[in-house]
């Protein structure tokens, strides 16, 4: 057994992570030594009986290599804790994990945003992840989330748009695909980035495991955005990481008095960074102004086009005034039903509008 | 031999029965033979008492036979034929020419109202023949044109006409001119829901399917109900069709032109909804041919009865086989589902938070791609809206629905004018092969469907869907070519999929 085998089978337990080794090391203990010392050893170090079973179970059927031989089949990588392609901002990360299953190719980290939020987002919520994750890679920075519904899917779609990368952190192996929903998605994430997981091929989601990947999102990204995050969510659990790995936390501001953000709101109140210029935000790298991503501010020209003088009424309404019902829309607009109805297909067709909820439509929050 | 016919019932249609009588010697018995139900065969107590009433008193062994001998036979509309038949045997009337009767006695003579009137009138008046009713049926074999009818009371009243000694007034046939109708829920009672109405429109200009999508307490029954009073009025010929199906289940004809409108409940079971049963009576579905279907909670029907709707969806009747035979019922519906956003309702609405979970709202949208949305060309969301969103309408109530429909019957005769060559009447009926040919829009429109196409990921059947949805629109508007404006309306009510207004990409 080599040290990338051991490495393999220590992680499958899901209870070693870099510091743990790093303490054996101190004890002149090695990652080989502690999978072959047996159980007399194990049980003085401490370890349960789960994990001592485990091990033992999977000498017995020699499943490192297994592993390693499906990996290869899916031409999924591998990358442990001492390979180059480790990303070292992980290395420094407490609780590293000790070994990731990349599937598609990791990017170069720097100035990479991670994008996070609840899954039962508002529409709003939708629009803005994936339009912040739009311009970070237009910008060339690489946006890192979860591959979850909600905040992270739209952030994830959004990124896929621009030309930078995109890394899913996973809870699942990478082989699997959830939510269902996702699969084209994780399979275009694939293709232009990678997906990124410490749990074995197979791997099904759990509850637990989800919290637990947090802290890798964190670790691949410098700066952290939450977008919308209920009290009790993952998001939160997140932010707190990213606050003891000592990331900048960013989030953007949300409705008083909504669920949906209560907790992000309560993040702002505690000091992070409220995010109220996507461009701005775009434009800032650990709080210096690139000019770099200057040109991206301009307008585009597809903005400036010519409505006419109903689409402008109807554009402007929506903008000054937010969320409106078809109905009121017409009152106000003094239109028929099926001229506003053909407006504002007209207007969403450009962008500029999008339907927030049942009959409800909204200008987009990109002017 | 007599020449006295009855009918019996196959699904819609009469089969005439012919009545033979024998009477020979011996002690007193009735056999009625040539597969008779119990109804028929209890017959036998209601004639001889309604004869009695008549004064007449039966003697000797009498046997009625029905021919066709190897048709079953159903009902008590057998009644009057066999009585008549056994009065000219016992020479109370001299010897008949050939007529059709119909009625179920009572034990004192009077006649009741049977079903299947209208039935039995259309084959009498394709055989050339005299119809013979019951009063209370008067009323609707009146509207079958071109046909000699009597109507009577009771048994007396029918054997005097028969004898000679008094004329039985004819049925007047009545021409139901009057188009207008009575409208039970009018447009301009629902307040707001503009969109939805103008969809409404559309569906019925085009005969669309619809899905309504609202959360609970929206106006989604109301709407659908509407429906109804801006649908063009029946033709002479769909009045028939219309009366025809009614008649059958011995349903009391009113409403006059007014299309039908039923609504199913989600509990309903298959034979209910599409026919069926020992008897093949027609199900829901042939009730409401030629006006609305309403579907309310659209994913709670079981899948099995939303796979049994699609074919007759397609081919606009339904051929219901049992073991006692097979029946074919007309059945073209326009189609009007509603349902939830989401299982609990309240996703996207302004002050209820939805409480449902992620995966509860994929397994949701999955129930809502079954195998009737694609033949659903409009999905209309139907907003709660807020009180301050009320307060906020214009007080000027809206359409009436008359306004509405004479817009409709504009856009309707347009489209049999177009489609005429095609055999074809309405724009939702066109198979996609025939649109595609000729509805062909300019290069603007092509160009703009072309990157619409592109941007929300629509299908080949998709793009077909817009286009027939956006020719309806331009009939509506009295334009002979489909623009821009048209397909970008069109757009707005396509189907957004599972999860409208969180999964959405833009």
């Amino acid at each position: 057994m080599d040290r990338r085998e051991a490495l393999i089978l220590l992680n499958a337990c899901e209870s070693f992570d870099g510091d743990y080794l790093e303490g054996l090391r101190r004890d002149g203990l090695d990652a080989v030594e502690l999978v072959q010392a047996g159980p007399s050893l194990w049980k003085e170090l401490g370890l349960t009986e789960r994990v001592q079973s485990l091990l033992s179970r999977s000498l017995r059927r020699h499943w490192p290599e297994e592993e390693m031989e499906r990996c290869r089949r899916q031409e999924i990588s591998l990358v442990t804790l001492d390979d180059r392609e480790y990303p070292s901002c992980l290395r420094s990360l407490p609780k590293a994990p000790l070994l990731l299953y990349v599937r598609g190719r990791l990017p170069s980290l720097d100035a990479a945003a991670a994008i996070v939020g609840t899954r039962r987002c508002s529409s709003y919520g939708r629009r803005v992840a994936q339009e912040l994750g739009r311009r970070l890679s237009l910008g060339g920075s690489v946006v890192v989330s979860g591959g979850a519904a909600g905040i992270d899917g739209a952030a994830h779609s959004g990124a896929l748009e621009g030309e930078a990368s995109t890394i899913a952190v996973l809870g699942t192996g990478v082989d699997r695909v959830f939510p269902q929903g996702h699969d084209e998605l994780f399979r275009t994430i694939a293709d232009r980035g990678a997906l990124v997981s410490e749990y074995p091929l197979g791997t099904e989601a759990r509850g637990w495991r989800f919290p637990r990947r947090n802290r890798i999102i964190v670790g691949l990204a410098s700066r952290l955005v939450v977008v919308e995050a209920p009290k009790r969510s993952g998001a939160m659990i997140t932010a707190r990481i990213a606050l003891e790995a000592s990331r900048e936390v960013w989030v953007v501001p949300g409705r008083v008095g909504e669920a949906v953000c209560e907790g992000s709101n309560r993040l702002l109140f505690d000091g992070a960074f409220p995010l109220v210029d996507l461009d701005e935000f775009v434009g800032v790298n650990g709080q210096r102004q690139l000019a770099l991503f200057e040109t991206s501010r301009a307008p585009e020209p597809t903005r400036s086009l010519q409505l006419s003088s109903e689409e402008k009424a109807l554009y402007f309404l929506l903008r000054d005034q937010g969320e409106r019902a078809v109905d009121n829309l017409a009152a106000q607009g003094k239109m028929g039903a099926a001229d506003v109805v053909r407006i504002l297909s007209l207007l969403s067709a450009r962008g500029l509008v999008y339907p927030s909820g049942p009959g409800r439509w909204s200008a987009s929050p990109e002017l | 031999m007599s020449r006295i016919c009855g009918v019996t019932l196959r699904g819609i249609e009469a089969v005439k029965v012919e009545i033979e009588v024998e009477i020979t010697g011996g002690l007193f018995a009735i056999s009625i033979v040539g597969l008779p139900d119990v109804a028929v065969r209890e017959a036998r107590e209601r004639i001889r008492a309604a004869l009695r009433h008549v004064g007449n008193k039966l003697r000797g062994r009498i046997s009625l036979n029905l021919a066709p001998a190897d048709l079953p036979k159903e009902g008590a509309l057998l009644d009057l034929p066999m009585a008549v038949a056994l009065a000219e045997r016992q020479q109370l009337i001299p010897p008949q020419k050939e007529a059709v009767f119909l009625g179920e006695l009572a034990l004192d003579g009077r006649l009741r109202r049977v079903r299947g009137a209208v039935p039995a009138a259309l084959m009498a008046r394709q055989a050339g023949l005299p119809l013979y009713v019951p009063a209370e049926n008067a009323a609707e074999v009146a509207l079958v044109p071109g046909l000699t009818a009597y109507a009577a009371s009771n048994l007396p009243a029918v054997l005097d006409h028969l004898a000679g000694k008094s004329r039985l007034e004819a049925v007047a046939a009545q021409n139901e001119e009057e188009t207008s109708f009575e409208v039970d829920t009018d447009l301009a009672d629902i307040k707001g829901q503009m969109a939805a109405k103008r969809a409404l429109e559309i569906a019925a200009a085009g005969h669309h399917n619809v899905l309504l999508i609202g959360a609970p307490g929206s106006g989604k029954t109301m709407l659908a109900k509407a429906l109804q009073g801006i649908l063009p009025p029946l033709s002479q010929e769909e009045l028939l069709e219309v009366l025809l199906v009614r008649s059958t289940l011995g349903r009391v004809f009113s409403g006059g032109r007014r299309r039908p409108f039923r609504a199913v409940h989600h509990t309903a079971s298959a034979v209910a909804v599409c026919g069926g049963g020992r008897d093949l009576r027609p199900g829901e579905i042939s009730l409401a041919h030629r006006g609305v279907l309403f579907l309310d909670e659209f994913t709670e029907f079981r899948r099995d009865l939303l796979e049994a709707l699609r074919q007759p969806l397609e081919d606009g009747q339904i051929a219901v086989s049992r073991a006692t035979g097979t029946a074919h019922y007309p059945a073209r519906v326009l189609l009007v589902c509603a349902c939830n956003p989401c299982p609990c309702g309240y996703l996207g609405d302004p002050l209820v938070a939805c409480r449902c979970s992620a995966t509860e709202r994929e397994r949701y949208g999955k129930r809502l791609s079954g195998p009737i949305m694609d033949r659903i060309d409009l999905h209309v969301e139907v907003p709660r809206l807020t009180p301050e969103e009320l307060v906020g309408i214009s007080p000027t109530a809206g359409e009436k629905s008359v306004a509405v429909r004479t817009r409709v019957e504009g856009a309707r005769t347009v489209q049999q004018e177009r489609w005429r060559p095609w055999g074809l009447t309405c724009n939702a009926e066109v198979p996609e092969k025939i649109l595609r040919k000729t509805v062909v829009p300019g290069d603007e429109v092509r160009t703009f469907l072309a990157s619409m196409a592109r941007r929300n990921r629509l299908t080949g059947r998709g793009m077909s869907r817009v286009l027939r949805v956006a020719r309806t629109i331009a009939d509506l508007a009295g334009a002979s070519e489909v623009d821009v404006g048209h397909v970008a309306e069109a757009l707005a009510y396509r189907g957004r999929g599972g999860d409208p207004w969180t999964d959405e990409r833009l």
